[in-house]
């Protein structure tokens, strides 16, 4: 308690200790504060009128020191004004003088549960931040080890072992070990998606450049693309820097041209085209595939949606590639649209703000990352 | 021809350490295994071997990040190339953690589970004698 008046000090003090609080009492804020620091105590009571430090400046401080510490103001010039600035500062309670015991006693109480509310809801939402960071893990480690351990054993038998195998068991160990694949693939997917929806997974103050990213992506698929007679062209002016992590803008771009290859026919075309207009980065990913039925396009971006038909039953995928993106440019200020024709191809295109666009500085998109 | 070079695995599941053990020693590699951070750190000093696979999460969530430092600790094992093995970091398919000066004194990081064919090359790469070493790849990328 801080009070400038002893004789109130004092008075308190009895009636507190008497109640069963341990109490402390401090004739100057600054003296008060000093203490607290060191103790931390649950509930402050202070003075408003008070020379030196006065109530509310009090109340400031004791917010940067501990936010948790439940502020009750006692003060002889009690007015709604005085109150509703108290208050604002953070105090939690008020109570004008001159009080009875009964009405502190009752001030204190209240004091005292809600710093067990308080307590309570951080240890709750600690546990709760804890328990969710321990799931990923938990889906990380145990989910994909035992497939990982099945899966390595097909790539080394596999590799070490296609002389003694017979082409059917070959044939069947080659399907076991892609059907482990699209497994790890959906826990992956699945992972990124919880991360992306948990706001962990992107980093809107990092800067990327646009086009590198399609480069790298594109080259990385190029051998599949190859394999599948699907030729990729990449179109831009320039690189394109926008407001991103290689991490969130690759994981755009990669799911975007993979899906189509997939979704091509021998002999086809993906178009993935780069360019800035105004404040914002353009990604166009066009292809000459299968296309997607009308009917289909509204829940393109819903989780696990597969579109079946026949062309895509042999296509492996996870069915979140495109909630992924979805999610993953919303949280880069950005829009996804489609626009299909069935049998004549697809056509996506992303824009998400450039790195000039943004209101920062020209270093880039607010980062205080030192640059790369 | 030399003689047979030994890699160490340090992996706490007892398949993936079988099913790379017999990968490495079909490549010609002497194999020893540890199942945890400190019996590797104790086996690596005795075997000191010329290639360490190390993955992350055992027992602890990041044993062997403090694993590789406690390997780094030790003078004849300083310059031992490391691939630290993870699915940790499999998050994107095309970017992945690469070991950064200052951060993980690490000559590789691969992805669980392991392309086989990838292993092998990147073994003998790191097993050559005009492998620079993970401080000069560390300084390098740190020029770039």
């Amino acid at each position: 308690m801080i009070d400038d008046d002893d004789v109130m000090l004092l008075s308190c003090r009895r009636i507190l200790e008497k109640a069963g609080f341990e109490t402390e009492t401090f004739s100057n804020g600054h003296a008060g504060l000093a203490r607290l620091e060191a103790v931390r105590p649950n509930l402050l009571l202070v003075d408003l009128k008070m020379p030196e430090l006065n109530g509310l400046q009090v109340i400031e401080r004791v917010r940067a020191i501990d936010p948790d510490i439940v502020i009750a103001v006692l003060t002889g010039y009690a007015t709604i004004a005085s109150a509703v600035e108290a208050m604002k500062a953070g105090a939690y309670d008020f109570l004008p003088k001159p009080f009875t015991p009964d009405e502190l006693r009752l001030l204190v109480n209240r004091g005292w549960e809600r710093w067990h509310l308080v307590a309570e809801s951080a240890r709750l939402r600690r546990e709760k931040d804890e328990a969710e960071r321990r799931f990923v893990t938990f889906v990380t480690h145990q989910l994909k080890s035992p497939v990982v351990a099945a899966k390595q054993y097909l790539d080394v038998l596999l590799f070490t072992a296609s002389g003694d195998l017979s082409p059917q068991a070959r044939d069947w160990l080659s399907r076991c070990r892609a059907r482990l694949g699209e497994m790890l693939s959906l826990v992956d997917d699945w992972l990124t998606l919880s991360r992306v929806e948990g706001g962990t997974f992107c980093d809107r103050s990092a800067t990327v450049d646009l086009r590198e990213v399609a480069d790298r992506v594109v080259d990385t698929i190029r051998p599949q693309a190859d394999s599948a007679t699907v030729t990729i062209r990449v179109h831009a002016a320039g690189g394109v820097p926008v407001c991103g992590d290689r991490n969130s803008v690759g994981t755009i771009v990669s799911n975007l041209v993979s899906n189509a290859v997939k979704y091509n026919r021998p002999g086809g075309s993906v178009d993935v085209s780069i360019s800035s207009s105004g404040r914002l980065a353009v990604l166009d990913v066009e292809d000459t595939g299968i296309g997607i039925a009308a009917e289909c396009l509204p829940s393109l971006f819903h989780e696990f949606l597969r579109i079946r038909t026949e062309e895509t039953a042999a296509v492996p995928g996870t069915g979140l590639g495109l909630a992924i993106c979805k999610q993953i440019v919303g949280e880069l200020g950005g829009t996804i649209e489609v626009t299909s024709t069935k049998g004549v191809g697809t056509r996506f295109v992303v824009r998400i703000p450039t790195a000039e666009g943004s209101q920062t500085t020209a270093e880039g998109c607010g980062s205080t990352r030192k640059p790369a | 021809m030399n003689e047979a070079k030994t890699v160490l695995i340090i992996d706490d599941d007892a398949d993936f350490v079988r099913a790379l053990g017999h990968l490495l020693e079909s490549a010609g590699y002497v194999v020893a295994s540890a199942s945890n951070g400190r019996d590797g750190l104790a086996q690596a000093k005795t075997v000191r071997p010329s290639l360490i696979l190390l993955d992350v999460m055992m027992q602890d969530r990041t044993e062997g990040f403090f694993t590789l430092e406690q390997i780094r600790d030790v003078a004849t094992l300083r310059a031992t190339p490391v691939i630290v093995i993870s699915s940790i970091y499999s998050d994107h398919p095309v970017f992945s953690v690469r070991p950064e000066a200052g951060w993980l004194p690490a000559d590789l990081f691969l992805p669980k589970p392991v392309d086989p064919a990838r292993l092998i090359a990147e073994s003998a790469r790191l097993t050559a004698p005009d492998y620079a070493g993970w401080e000069d790849t560390a300084k390098r990328s740190d020029l770039r």
